[in-house]
């Protein structure tokens, strides 16, 4: 019996040692092959910081806190385009609920506003996104489904056709923030519905329920170039927004709670755009919307109910 | 306490171990899982650097294949645990084991959700935002949120049901009912709920009126019950193959005996038979002295060698098995392979089943080793029984075989059949009420069906998963599809038709055209489809070691008796796998 015995000891240590052999080369080659797939990281520059990762949500920070974020945030902005930003956080105004009214009969469809609000905003010129998209729809017909939206002639107004630009229609009933995982977009007591950029998951389910295409994904690393740069900044508004996170319009509120017009209002050649305070009777909106016998909330069968109004004059 | 927890991770350590234990079969194929998974995380890698722009998603079509295969996995997750309702409501014995390979397979599909929708994100890095409590989860006004919500939920569910099962059958022990039937019913119903919420994200937008549509819930319903059931008949008989051995197992090592050809001869049982018995089978106690020495009746003890045949499949006789030392396995021939459905240990009985119903043999028992079984006619048996523990017992470890029946896989037919003619039929209501209303809404439908202003992406997709869905239908309700061959081409059909009209049937037609009427297509693009591989193939990876650990497990050839000898079990079962084909 002894011989046998140490044949099967021998064989069996020959296949212990081939074994181990081949379970380190394995596991060598399966670190190896790790690493090469994890290789495209090296490229990630901007890193989430620690300070950045744990930053709180927005309705829990204290004014401190803000402080705080707004110093980093300035800092960012300055190292990235060399210019130190003015941010503030600004907030809403009691007694003031913004709308808009735009009017349908005056708009040529210069798109004036789209650019403006490009520059004012501090959107990404690569990709490119802007907040406006301008509605070219033939005569007598609202069915956007006959709109041209890359129209492109010599000059316009083109004969039989009307312009209706169309942005975040700030809505009463925003099904944006229904849908929104995570809170991270909400409507303020001034009626503009915002998004916290440093809280939002990219989740892109807002995206899906704007019944107005009025949201804009960064689906890359945001680029502006440096001389085009605005420095006045809202941490609500248009401080420059991170890759992978969502942005939209939101009346300007680094201008409109100081108690400017919008961008894409001050840049309009014909006057088509109205912008002001509803709960002001005063108010110029409130005027047309009182007076004007005819006005559009776009999609009103949605229930959305819209804070932004079209009209016409005649 | 103390003891469970040592077992528990016994358990779970050798369960680990066996994982990585295999054929070359089982390498090559784990291997190349691994290599897909490798460039998918790599893909993803490359997405994470510069954003979802390597997608070829735009703000106009913001979801693409990444929902799309989140939606058609909800729905396989779901329909896994479906199978669950004929076992425990209807009590449909075979089924049984299937249930396992079933809750098995939704939890690897949870994984690949979770997969999925992380992929994604914009911001992966801010999931903790979605934590209760840490975060800010929008509950309930978000469907997204309930999602979250009820898909880990029935994750834990199914881990805690399998996990159970799984570690009782190792122990053998009986599985308590209020351990997991309550769980069981909790699962039924969340089944249905996961699968109801990831309709209810799409059918509560209303500015998407292809998706704003109430018939959509029923469909996710409809065509998850068809892909899901599709899908296991698929991985029930690769399990099936690769459990089975080579028609007589050890046969290379020695040539099979016939009954009596043993070492010694068969001598008739005596009472210190019994004692020997009684001392693996405390239960044999609760017997009276005197059922105990009517039982003897007839009784005999046989000392066999390993490979010895104690029973054929398909003889008649009327006696019950039971181990009194060594170690017995059974097998069971189907379709033209024989597969270890269970190996029974001193203490353990086998046969008792035919000799109980006094019907055809369905298995074959051969001895492992040199081992000592004691043979009752069954009017022994039932003496035995008699004693309401010894009752018990009996009946519960009637249960406790890995069965993939013919019967299971048609039973799991009838499934498929029925849901996908409903399928059809909520298609046709849903293409019905699309365009003979014919108002604006239409769009989305008609770039889908025929395509909208010259642009036909879609189209080709749709009716090819059309055509596929009828084929199914077609096959599984004629009769041919009750060989194994023409049902899984029919299931092949389903499955791939359902992931078709799911995804780019369901998700990315919604976004077409826009709100505002404009039409961008969407395409995927290759380091998204890789992503999407990767994926997939964490996810058979993922499934493939669950079957790998449950198998031994479920034929009873992994379990507390040989912890002791870990490597043996799982080199042995390995020795099986590789003996199939």
């Amino acid at each position: 019996m002894p011989l046998p015995d140490t044949t099967t000891d021998k064989t069996s240590d020959a296949a212990m040692s081939r074994r181990s052999f081949l379970r380190g080369t394995a596991a060598f080659g399966g670190l190896t092959a790790l690493a090469a797939s994890l290789s495209p990281l090296f490229e990630l520059k901007d890193f989430t910081s620690a300070e950045q990762f744990m930053q709180k949500y927005y309705k829990e920070m204290t004014p401190a806190d803000m402080a705080k974020v707004i110093k980093r945030i300035e800092g960012d902005v300055e190292r990235q385009y060399g210019l130190r930003p003015h941010v503030r956080d600004y907030k809403p105004m009691d007694g003031v609920e913004f709308v808009y009214c735009l009017n349908l009969t005056r708009c040529i469809g210069c798109r004036k506003c789209v650019h403006a609000c490009v520059n004012e905003n501090n959107q990404s010129r690569n990709p490119e996104i802007q907040y406006i998209r301008v509605l070219k729809l033939p005569h007598g017909s609202l069915d956007v489904e006959k709109a041209d939206q890359n129209y492109a002639p010599e000059s316009v107004p083109e004969p039989g056709f009307f312009y209706m630009p169309v942005q975040c229609q700030q809505c009463r009933n925003p099904p944006c923030v229904k849908v929104c995982p995570v809170h991270a977009t909400w409507q303020e007591t001034d009626g503009i519905t915002v998004i916290d950029y440093d809280w939002c998951i990219g989740c892109r389910y807002c995206e899906a329920a704007c019944p107005y295409f009025a949201r804009r994904f960064n689906f890359a690393k945001p680029e502006i170039p440096k001389e085009r740069l605005n420095p006045n900044m809202s941490y609500l508004g248009n401080r420059p927004r991170k890759q992978g996170v969502m942005e939209k319009c939101h009346f300007c509120i680094q201008r409109t709670r100081a108690g400017r017009y919008p961008a894409c209002l001050e840049v309009c050649p014909v006057g088509a755009r109205k912008f002001g305070n509803i709960l002001d009777p005063e108010s110029e909106v409130s005027y047309i919307l009182r007076e004007k016998r005819v006005f559009i909330q776009l999609k009103e069968e949605m229930g959305t109910s819209p804070r932004f109004y079209y009209y016409f004059d005649k | 306490m103390k003891r469970f927890f040592r077992n528990y991770s016994v358990f779970l350590w050798r369960c680990a171990r066996i994982a990585f234990v295999g054929d070359w079969r089982y390498y090559a194929w784990m291997g190349l899982l691994t290599v897909i998974c490798l460039f998918g995380l790599n893909a993803y890698c490359k997405q994470l650097v510069q954003g979802l722009i390597v997608t070829g998603m735009s703000d106009e079509v913001s979801w693409g294949v990444y929902i799309a295969n989140f939606t058609f996995l909800v729905g396989v997750a779901a329909a896994a645990v479906m199978m669950v309702i004929p076992v425990y409501i209807y009590g449909n014995e075979e089924l049984h084991d299937l249930v396992i390979f079933g809750e098995l397979l939704a939890v690897a599909a949870i994984f690949m959700c979770l997969a999925f929708v992380t992929v994604d994100l914009g911001r992966p890095d801010r999931f903790w935002h979605l934590i209760p409590g840490l975060g800010q989860l929008n509950f309930p006004a978000s469907m997204l949120s309930w999602d979250v919500i009820v898909l880990n939920g029935y994750l834990l569910l199914n881990v805690y049901i399998c996990g159970y099962l799984l570690f009782c059958r190792y122990e053998k022990k009986k599985p308590s009912k209020w351990f997991y039937v309550p769980f069981v019913f909790i699962a039924i119903v969340w089944a249905i709920s996961i699968h109801t919420v990831t309709a209810f994200l799409y059918v509560g937008l209303g500015g998407r009126p292809f998706w704003n549509s109430a018939i959509v819930g029923p469909r996710f319903l409809a065509s998850a019950f068809t892909a899901g059931p599709a899908l296991i008949i698929l991985a029930l008989q690769v399990v099936r193959r690769v459990t089975a051995t080579a028609p007589t197992p050890g046969s290379a090592r020695v040539r099979p005996r016939t009954l009596g050809a043993g070492l010694a001869a068969p001598h008739s049982a005596t009472l210190e038979d019994l004692e020997v018995l009684a001392h693996h089978l405390p239960e044999l106690a609760t017997v009276s002295l005197e059922d105990r020495k009517q039982s003897l009746h007839g009784a005999t003890v046989l000392d066999v060698a390993a490979g010895d045949v104690l029973l054929r499949q398909g003889a008649t006789d009327d006696g019950a098995f039971f181990v009194l030392s060594g170690r017995v396995v059974v097998t069971r021939e189907e379709g033209g392979r024989s597969r270890i459905t269970r190996s029974a240990g001193p203490g353990e009985q086998f046969g008792e089943v035919s000799a109980l119903t006094a019907t055809p043999r369905v298995a074959t028992a051969t001895a492992e080793e040199h081992s000592i079984i004691l043979r009752l006619p069954a009017a022994s048996l039932r003496k035995l029984m008699q004693s309401p523990k010894m009752n018990d017992l009996i009946h519960s470890r009637m249960s406790e075989r890995l069965m993939i029946s013919d019967r299971g896989l048609l039973m799991l037919r009838s499934i498929v059949q029925v849901s996908m003619l409903i399928n059809v039929f909520l298609l046709v209501n849903e293409v019905f009420k699309e365009f003979y209303s014919g108002n604006l809404h239409v769009a989305s439908a008609k770039y889908l069906f025929v395509g909208l202003h010259g642009h036909h992406a879609l189209v080709p997709w749709i009716w090819t998963a059309i055509a596929m869905n009828l084929v199914a239908m077609t096959l599984l309700v004629l009769p041919l599809s009750r060989s194994l061959k023409w049902l899984n081409l029919a299931c092949v059909l389903c499955i791939v038709g359902i992931w078709i009209e799911k995804g780019m049937g369901l998700v990315i037609p919604g976004f077409i055209p826009t709100p505002l009427g404009a039409i961008v297509e969407y395409t995927p693009s290759l380091n998204e489809t890789l992503v999407c591989l990767g994926i997939w193939a964490f996810g058979l990876l993922l499934y493939t070691i669950f079957l790998r650990m449950s198998v031994p497990i479920l034929q009873g050839r992994m379990s507390k008796d040989n912890e002791d000898q870990p490597d043996i079990t799982g080199d042995e079962t390995v020795a099986s796998v590789a003996a199939a084909d």
